[in-house]
């Protein structure tokens, strides 16, 4: 435990004095509020929550940023040769791996919360008039379902941070894994299969957190995001692993 | 104490480290010596677990590195070659983080810091941030930091290599200081500094051990002569008793 909190305070130390964090934090901030417009715009006339809203214009935005975040845990430790110093130290590569990844968490976590901001700006901004109330448990269920999703998102780039001595790299390797990939899947079933094209009107990653941010709970959503996180940091820390075998 | 057993060692088909078998006892410092891409750096990555050797076994106090890793790493103080350091941190707080990465308890941390601060004579730039350090004063802090959990074991990798005369002297200060409490085993090319402090210098050529001198057996010229020419690319020796 020692070691995952030595390790969490120091990447988040880094993290606050880092350029690749205040920049990206922004960029995404200011990309959330376009989306939220957006979305608002395209769905004038319909019933839709404010937080379901929120919710899908910063989905989309979660793998860029995590990629950005996570592209320097191990890759810069890799080009300035510090892996070394740690994986000398006496501490387990999962440690490490957690410890990192809890870092990245934590800005993750905090930036959501920032992004709650965009609504009480956007809003009013578009005089636009509020039907009923918002309701702080609808938007801590689309926190909860967000945060999930950034946290594969983390894992992911994190363990894709190992493999790359180059940062850059990393990140667009790893938005390709978090981002590209599964939109390609999802635009080559909706091509191949066009019949099915009534049942996924949107992305799945899309409908979990729109369900969430309705109330509309799910177990396996939960498991998925758990067992897809557990494989990444699992698969990060063997890789670290190997990392002993040619250096 | 440390036993070095029949390593041999390849990155894909090049062999780097071929059969190389020495030990190391309390209280001796070992040189490790031979030209360039004699496999110096890959033997003491080896030790200090970071490459896993193809064949061989390695073993401090009877504790092998691939049976039981957190306790042979607790045992030892590393000091890579180009020595990285978080440029960002100041001194103290590198090698405080670096004490409570290791697991040292709270209480403990503090004089841990100070004392190695003080041995590696960097209490007066303790506050100035590493990347203000010039080469010198930044292998003293990778050194601070090797020495800080007090190891049985220090592995330096080009431990001179950089520093002017008077941090040489002030490095072999630390070395005679050190070698009180551990077995040293570091690496270089500096002959004559490394005649005033190692005990014992074991030559490298192309992976292979081709010479090993007890600094007692020989007077000093003899043994630098000696050394400078197993030091020559392509030269083989001889293995003292």
């Amino acid at each position: 435990m020692t070691a995952i909190r030595v390790t969490w305070a120091r990447e988040v130390k880094a993290f606050r004095g880092a350029f690749s964090c205040g920049v990206p934090v922004a960029a995404f901030l200011a990309a959330c509020g376009w989306t939220f417009v957006m979305v608002l715009r395209r769905n004038e006339g319909s019933v839709l929550q404010i937080q379901s809203v929120w919710g899908l214009s910063v989905a989309p935005w979660l793998p860029i940023l995590s990629a950005v975040l996570t592209m320097r845990l191990f890759a810069e430790e890799r080009s300035t040769g510090m892996i070394d110093l740690l994986m000398s130290a006496p501490i387990r590569e999962r440690d490490l791996v957690i410890g990192k990844f809890l870092s990245a968490m934590t800005v993750m976590a905090v930036t959501l919360a920032l992004s709650l901001i965009v609504p009480t700006l956007v809003l009013p901004a578009l005089s636009l008039p509020m039907q009923g109330t918002a309701r702080a448990v609808a938007f801590a269920a689309t926190f909860f379902i967000l945060l999930l999703q950034a946290s594969t998102w983390c894992a992911a780039g994190t363990m894709i941070s190992v493999l790359f001595r180059n940062q850059a790299a990393a990140a667009v390797s790893s938005v390709v894994l978090c981002s590209g990939i599964p939109i390609v899947v999802y635009v080559a079933i909706l091509t191949w299969i066009p019949s099915v094209r009534a049942e996924v009107a949107w992305m799945p990653l899309l409908v979990h957190v729109y369900d969430f941010s309705t109330g509309l709970f799910s177990t396996a959503v939960i498991a998925l995001y758990g067992v897809t996180t557990v494989f990444f940091l699992f698969g990060c820390s063997k890789l670290l692993a190997c990392l002993r075998l040619r250096g | 104490m440390l036993e070095v057993d029949h390593i041999t060692f390849s990155y894909g088909p090049r062999r780097v480290l071929d059969d190389v078998t020495f030990d190391v006892a309390p209280g001796e410092i070992v040189a490790l010596m031979g030209p360039n891409g004699a496999g110096k750096t890959t033997l003491l990555k080896v030790l200090a677990c970071l490459l896993m050797q193809d064949l061989g076994r390695v073993r401090l106090d009877a504790v092998d590195p691939l049976l039981r890793p957190i306790k042979y790493r607790r045992e030892i103080g590393y000091l890579s070659e180009h020595c990285p350091l978080y440029s960002e941190m100041t001194v103290e707080a590198y090698l405080t983080y670096r004490v409570r990465l290791k697991g040292e308890r709270s209480m403990r941390v503090r004089r841990r810091v100070s004392e190695a601060l003080e041995l590696c004579g960097l209490t007066e730039v303790a506050n100035s941030r590493v990347l203000l350090l010039s080469h010198g004063y930044r292998k003293r802090v990778g050194l601070a930091d090797a020495l800080i959990m007090h190891p049985k074991l220090l592995l330096l990798d080009d431990l001179l290599a950089g520093l002017d005369v008077g941090q040489r002297r002030k490095t072999a200060a630390v070395m005679a200081a050190a070698s009180s409490r551990a077995a040293v085993v570091v690496s270089g090319h500096e002959v004559h500094e490394m005649l005033d402090w190692c005990t014992r210098f074991v030559v490298l050529n192309r992976g292979r051990l081709t010479a090993m001198y007890r600094a007692s057996d020989y007077n000093r010229d003899q043994l630098a002569r000696m050394l400078e020419q197993q030091m020559m690319p392509g030269a083989d020796g001889e293995t003292s008793p």
